[in-house]
């Protein structure tokens, strides 16, 4: 398997979160959509079914009109109000106060046919006020089959279309990306490539310097020669980070108990030339042994990483402390720090914060996968001008 | 004699207890075809409220002309329009008060 191809559903964490957000934000819109057109098309059906409602009620506000003319006539002889089985009344006067009513609703009188507490009122204004009612309220029980069956429309129209906008969504999302994944592939192919090639000539210089008997040498040579080391050791730190990057994850674990003093005096010496070269001072601090059943080559790497890390952007006549604890190392240095939103952000790929020094942010990256493959717990301090405190615990 | 001068006082007492309305309203318009309570019902009929009513009758009374009237026409041509209330404003609001009391709607309806 190409490395390009892991790395198709590798996105990093600012990139998840992008999609996150996207997705919440789309699916929030899809929802308002399908939201503001059900309560449209509800109200459309509530006006349908009033406006088909609204002839019987006539017919009923006729009919009751008639008895209430009647009622007003004869109001000397009988005072009993007008009551029917299919509607109930109320009547209220210019000042809208209620002469008297069939049913307690509470009545909206500058409406004229509404619909409250599924009950359906007609507010009918009639040209002679009998009994002085010039509002005549008709009130009908609202079966209700018509919320029945727009509640359903509704939601069947709702779950088809958010189900729609979740695949045009999802489409949009792929097309967006495309550019993305693309160039993330690309750079990674470059890398893989690049890779390949470094590793013949990096062997050979490095293993050449080492069969270089120094004590034979000159000063002068022995200088251009320990030069020559470094940069060899630059090169080969380059080309493991690489090649981790792009095999990382084919890597078999030969998981071993590591004894991390013995590991941490190994790497200093390994990096003493490189640390002498930009006048830091490497040191470690033993405060109590530990080890960590670990892939030695991983644990290196990561330890290497740090190293590399606080030595690049160290200052001249700087110091690093390494730190060995019960369970812990940390590696503190006194170099640029970085500021304290852009710690958040410092374990991801190709995040670089110092465009002045060389690297392709990958470095704390690979740190971080070791870290997350054997459970290991990463605390970053950092602060500008004063330095940057990386621990590693287990 | 006795007798006489006790149905004199009897007489004067009841006239004197009666209100605005009985001695000047009731006292008229029962020599009318048409009761009393039928008019109020002709108000309630365009006016509707208790203020816009008891306004409407007031004014009528102090004004009474045919374009006010919520008589009929032929009723206005038979009895003709009523003389000018002598009433002052308190009797006229006393009257209209107690017409309201006796005839209105609210709370009578079953």
């Amino acid at each position: 398997m190409s490395a390009s191809k892991s790395l198709d559903t590798d996105f990093l964490s600012s990139e998840k979160r992008t999609l996150f957000r996207f997705s919440i934000l789309y699916i929030l819109l899809t929802v308002i959509i399908i939201s503001v057109f059900s309560f449209i098309y509800y109200e459309l059906q509530k006006d349908l079914m009033l406006q088909e409602k609204k002839s019987t009620l006539q017919e009923y506000s006729k009919k009751f009109l008639y008895d209430l003319k009647q009622l007003h006539i004869n109001f000397d002889k009988t005072q009993v109000y007008p009551r029917y089985e299919n509607f109930d009344s109320a009547i209220f006067d210019n000042e809208k106060k209620l002469i008297f009513a069939t049913s307690d609703t509470k009545i909206k009188l500058d409406k004229i046919l509404y619909l409250h507490d599924e009950v359906i009122h007609l507010v009918n204004i009639p040209e002679s006020y009998y009994l002085g009612a010039k509002y005549v309220i008709i009130k009908m029980k609202d079966d209700g089959l018509w919320l029945k069956q727009t509640r359903r429309e509704i939601l069947i129209f709702s779950s088809i279309t958010f189900i729609f906008m979740l695949i045009v969504g999802y489409s949009l999302l792929r097309m967006f990306l495309k550019p993305m994944r693309d160039a993330i592939q690309l750079l990674d192919r470059f890398i893989k490539d690049t890779t390949h090639e470094l590793n013949t000539p990096v062997s050979t210089i490095v293993t050449n310097i080492e069969m270089i008997d120094k004590e034979m040498l000159d000063a002068k040579l022995l200088r251009k020669i320990n030069r020559i080391d470094i940069g060899a050791k630059t090169i080969s730190n380059i080309y493991q980070d690489l090649t981790y990057l792009t095999l990382g994850n084919k890597i078999i674990s030969n998981d071993e108990d590591v004894d991390i003093e013995h590991l941490v005096i190994e790497r200093i010496e390994y990096f003493k030339s490189l640390a002498s070269a930009k006048k830091v001072l490497l040191q470690m601090e033993l405060v109590q042994n530990t080890s960590l059943f670990i892939d030695k080559g991983k644990i290196s790497k990561l330890l290497d990483n740090l190293i590399s890390n606080a030595i690049k952007y160290n200052k001249i006549n700087g110091s690093i402390h390494i730190i060995v604890e019960d369970k812990k190392i940390t590696v503190a240095d006194t170099g640029i720090g970085i500021a304290k939103e852009d710690i958040s952000q410092m374990l991801e790929r190709y995040t670089r914060f110092n465009k002045s020094s060389g690297g392709f942010g990958i470095g704390l990256n690979i740190v971080a996968s070791i870290a997350k493959e054997y459970n290991l717990h990463i605390e970053i301090e950092s602060e500008e001008k004063v330095g940057t405190k990386v621990s590693v615990s287990w | 004699m006795v007798r006489g001068v006790f149905l004199s006082l009897v007489f004067l007492l009841s006239s004197l207890s009666a209100t605005v309305y009985e001695e000047n309203c009731v006292s008229c318009h029962k020599r009318l075809p048409v009761s009393i309570d039928k008019y109020f019902y002709k108000y309630l009929l365009i006016y509707s409220s208790e203020t816009d009513t008891k306004n409407a009758i007031i004014n009528y009374l102090k004004v009474p002309v045919k374009e006010t009237t919520v008589m009929s026409d032929s009723f206005i041509s038979r009895f003709g329009v009523k003389q000018r209330t002598t009433l002052s404003e308190k009797q006229l609001q006393e009257a209209v008060d107690e017409y309201w009391q006796r005839y209105k709607v609210f709370g009578k309806l079953k």
